[in-house]
């Protein structure tokens, strides 16, 4: 069969794997958001004990592949505690950690490039270091990390397809469970390819204008 | 009655001590000038003022509050009262110049947002920048956004204000604007610590020069006699570099 046939015979299939895909790495992102705001926030606090809580999640997550993470997290950790956890649970916890961990890196390389003196001058009109945080620093902070941001969540878009040997049916196992049947490696593959392509073009677009968007002063003139 | 008291002041970063035991009272109203050579501790014992350094050693005490010691809830709330300029002006770069004013008092609840804006223009007016209200700070020259970060900490309504070399940063035909809105300040009888390199305006505006070196209050008094006869050797080898 051709490319075409094959999009036309699969493409309910193709389209529930898609949508798995996307599913889990929205789910995982925003949990991952929270851990890396948390961890990033760790990462910058004056006490050292909190530095060192967020350097070992960091390093941790930086100093193993994501496939021996979801391995342990699907079948090493179920096994200890004598639990079940099904894969898709698992997948999200998996991706959750690992992201959150780049992003704590992201949110603390943020925070650290804006200068000393914004939040000296929040704190010495008065403010908590807490509102100095969210309302001075951290949406600038945002605003320099949102290329890296989109970055963050174009890996973690991609790195889904690494859970599909856990046997989650997202994109990439969709293909292969077709392949199983049809044999047509070649042109499946093709496809999938120029789905996650796609998905992750019209992503890159969406961010490119909210990165404008972002971006302040400089465009009103 | 004293409105800053500074006894037995010491502050060390490491091994390095950079006060040595400033002792140091300044009046309501009074207007102080702190000179001396890079590396002295100027802006170190200004920091030290509103506890974004903390002390070693020694007491700052501000309107009877002492601040060395106080619990961070504490030190937040004197610190409303303790206006303070830096030489990089600071503004957040977030926000329009309005919102840049206001937005301490409204965010700690001091004031509604209106009362805040209203007083913002207030402010903006009396530092002469009414029409920037709405724009952001980049669009602003180096002497306008330190007038504007003037109005930030005047915002506060506060009782002394601490300037760290507000004008080192300006290109020159600037340094003017910032120093008139701060001699305004003065005559209306804000009580303020300068920390300046500008001689013209601490013998204009000071009530009170204090020579700092290595760490020490070396030399202190009113202008015509710092600037006029100083007697230690040291003050005199600075003034003669400088003026
Ligand atoms: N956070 C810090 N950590 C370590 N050393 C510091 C710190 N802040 C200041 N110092 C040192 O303390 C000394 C005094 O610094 P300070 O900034 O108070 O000097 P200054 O009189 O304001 O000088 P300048 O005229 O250059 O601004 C300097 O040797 C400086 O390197
Ligand atoms: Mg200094």
């Amino acid at each position: 069969m051709s490319i075409p046939e094959l999009v036309v015979q699969n493409w309910s299939r193709l389209l529930a794997g898609l949508a798995m895909t996307v599913e889990l790495t929205i789910i995982s992102l925003i949990i991952a958001g929270m851990l890396g705001l948390l961890f990033g926030l760790l990462s910058v606090s004056k006490k050292k004990s909190l530095r060192a809580i967020a350097l070992v999640y960091v390093d941790i997550v930086r100093g193993t592949p994501l496939l021996v993470q979801a391995f342990f997290i699907y079948f090493g950790i179920p096994a200890a505690l004598g639990i079940r956890l099904d894969a898709n649970t698992a997948g999200i916890i998996t991706l959750s950690l690992n992201a959150g961990g780049y992003l704590a890196e992201i949110f603390r390389g943020g925070i650290e490039s804006i200068s000393k003196g914004q939040m000296e001058a929040a704190r010495s009109l008065g403010l908590p270091y807490s509102l100095a945080m969210t309302k001075v620093i951290l949406p600038q902070a945002v605003r320099t990390m949102t290329p890296a941001l989109i970055n963050q969540c174009i890996i973690t878009l991609k790195d889904t397809s690494i859970l599909s040997i856990i046997g989650i049916q997202e994109l990439t196992q969709t293909g292969r469970l077709i392949i199983a049947n049809n044999y047509q490696a070649f042109e499946m593959w093709t496809i999938v390819a120029v789905m996650y392509f796609v998905i992750i073009m019209i992503l890159t677009k969406i961010s490119k204008r909210i990165e404008r968007k972002m971006s302040y002063g400089k465009s009103e003139n | 009655m004293g409105k800053v008291k500074i006894k037995n002041l010491k502050k060390s970063f490491g091994e390095l001590e950079v006060l040595k035991d400033i002792n140091l009272e300044v009046c309501e109203r009074e207007v102080i000038c702190i000179i001396g050579p890079s590396g002295s501790g100027k802006s170190t014992l200004l920091r030290c003022i509103n506890a974004l350094e903390v002390a070693t050693s020694g007491t700052v005490e501000v309107d009877g509050n002492d601040i060395t010691g106080a619990a961070d809830k504490d030190i937040n709330k004197y610190r409303q009262n303790i206006g303070m300029v830096f030489q990089q002006f600071n503004l957040f770069p977030h926000m329009t110049v309005l919102e840049n004013i206001s937005f301490a008092p409204v965010t700690l609840k001091l004031k509604s947002k209106q009362e805040a804006n209203e007083k913002a223009l207030k402010l903006l007016r009396r530092v002469d920048l009414e029409e920037k209200a709405n724009v952001y700070p980049e669009q602003l020259s180096g002497g306008q956004q330190q007038r504007v970060a003037i109005a930030r900490a005047l915002a506060m309504d506060p009782d002394v204000m601490l300037f760290d070399e507000p004008t080192s940063a300006l290109d020159p035909e600037m340094v003017g604007e910032v120093l008139n809105v701060m001699k305004k300040l003065a005559k209306e009888g804000m009580t303020m610590i300068v920390v300046t390199h500008e001689m013209g305006f601490a013998r204009e505006v000071a009530d009170r020069v204090i020579f700092i070196d290595e760490g020490f209050i070396v030399e202190e008094g009113p202008p015509q006699e710092l600037f006029g006869a100083p007697k230690n050797e040291r003050t005199i080898n600075f003034l003669n570099m400088v003026l």
